[in-house]
C-alpha cells in the first residue's frame, strides 16, 4: 500500500525546475497521437491500433522470435514486415525524462516474483480482450462495441481490485 | 517501416510525457475511489475525449473512418469481458497499467523490470499455450 501515490499532483508541484506535464496534457497529446498513428503512419490494420502497450509488445517480441527462430507466432498485420517499436520508444522516452530530472533510482518496491506473475497475467488478459487499458479506451473512442465491452470490464476490474486493496489494508 | 519509425517516435513522446506526468490508465479510477483524487482520472478522460474527437476529424482529412467492426459472437463477448476484467484487476494489484510499468522500469524500479519480463514472456505464452488451450476448450 505504501507504494500508492495518494496525491500525485502534490508530488509533482514539489519538483521545482523540472518540466511539468499534467495528466490531462499527457492524455490529450497521447489521444491525438494514437489516432494520427493509425490514420497517417500505417499503424493499421487492425483499426484503432495506434497505441497499445500489450499488442505492440506482443508484436515486437513475436516478430523478433519469428525472425530469429523461423517460427510463426501471431503478429498483427501492421507488424508483418517490420514490427512496431512502441515499447522501446516508451522505455527510451521515460529514461530520458527520468535522467534529465534526476529521478532515476534503482529500487525494489515489491516482490519481483509477484511483479513477474502480474505482468504475465496482464499480458494474457490483455491479448484476450484485444488491448491493454490504453487500446481498450482507444477502441471505445473509435466507437467499437467490443472495445466498449472490454473497457467496461476493465473498469469493473479496477473497481473490484481497489475494493480488494482497501479491504486488505483495513482488515 | 513507416509504422516502426512512427511508433518509435510516438513511444518516446509518450514515455517522456508519461514519466513527467506519472500518467496511469488504471490509477485514475483507483485514486478516485481510495482518496477522491481526480488528477489521474482527468488524464484518462482527456485521452478518451481527444481520441473520440480526433477520429472523425482525421477521418475527414484522409477519408478513412474506423469502419464497421466485424460481428461478434457470444463467446468473443464473454472472453473480451473476462480479458478486460483481468487487465483492470491485476493492473491494480500490480500498481499500474502497462504504460506506467514501462515508465517505472525505465526509472530503475526493479519489480517493474520483472513485470516487463513477465509481460513479454506472457505474449509468447499466450500464443503458444493460452490461445490454443482456449480454442480447444471452446466450441
Amino acid at each position: 500500500m505504501e507504494t500508492i501515490v495518494t496525491r500525485p499532483a502534490a508530488a509533482i508541484s514539489k519538483r521545482a525546475g523540472a518540466v511539468r506535464v499534467t495528466a490531462v496534457q499527457m492524455g490529450t497529446v497521447s489521444g491525438i497521437l494514437a489516432v494520427t498513428a493509425g490514420a497517417f503512419f500505417e499503424v493499421r490494420p487492425p483499426d484503432a491500433y495506434g497505441v497499445c502497450m500489450a499488442c505492440h509488445g506482443r508484436d515486437l517480441v513475436n516478430w523478433t522470435i519469428n525472425a530469429l527462430g523461423g517460427t510463426h507466432l501471431t503478429v498483427a498485420p501492421a507488424s508483418l514486415v517490420f514490427p512496431v517499436l512502441t515499447p522501446i520508444g516508451v522505455l527510451l522516452g521515460a529514461l530520458l525524462g527520468a535522467a534529465t530530472t534526476g529521478e532515476f533510482r534503482w529500487w525494489t518496491p515489491e516482490s519481483s516474483f509477484k511483479a513477474f506473475v502480474y505482468g504475465l497475467l496482464v499480458m494474457n488478459f490483455a491479448l484476450l480482450a484485444g488491448g491493454c487499458s490504453i487500446r481498450l479506451l482507444l477502441r471505445t473512442a473509435a466507437g467499437e462495441a467490443l472495445g466498449m465491452i472490454g473497457f467496461a470490464g476493465m473498469v469493473a476490474g479496477v473497481i473490484l481490485g481497489t475494493v480488494w486493496l482497501r479491504w486488505r489494508a483495513t482488515r | 517501416m513507416t509504422a516502426a519509425i512512427a511508433t518509435l517516435v510516438i513511444g518516446v513522446i509518450l514515455g517522456y510525457l508519461g514519466q513527467r506526468s506519472r500518467m496511469c490508465f488504471v490509477g485514475g479510477i483507483r485514486d478516485f475511489m481510495l482518496v477522491r483524487d481526480t488528477y489521474l482520472v482527468k488524464g484518462l478522460i482527456a485521452f478518451g475525449l481527444s481520441a473520440w474527437l480526433a477520429f472523425p476529424l482525421v477521418g475527414l482529412l484522409v477519408g478513412v473512418r474506423p469502419g464497421p467492426f466485424g460481428g461478434s459472437d457470444a463467446v468473443t463477448v464473454v472472453l473480451t469481458i473476462l480479458g478486460g476484467f483481468g487487465v483492470g484487476y491485476v493492473s491494480v494489484l500490480a500498481n499500474g497499467c502497462p504504460l506506467r510499468q514501462h515508465v517505472l522500469a525505465a526509472q530503475g524500479v526493479r519489480s517493474s523490470i520483472a513485470y516487463l519480463a513477465g509481460f513479454f514472456g506472457g505474449a509468447v505464452i499466450f500464443h503458444v499455450w493460452t490461445a490454443p488451450l482456449l480454442f480447444s476448450l471452446l466450441p
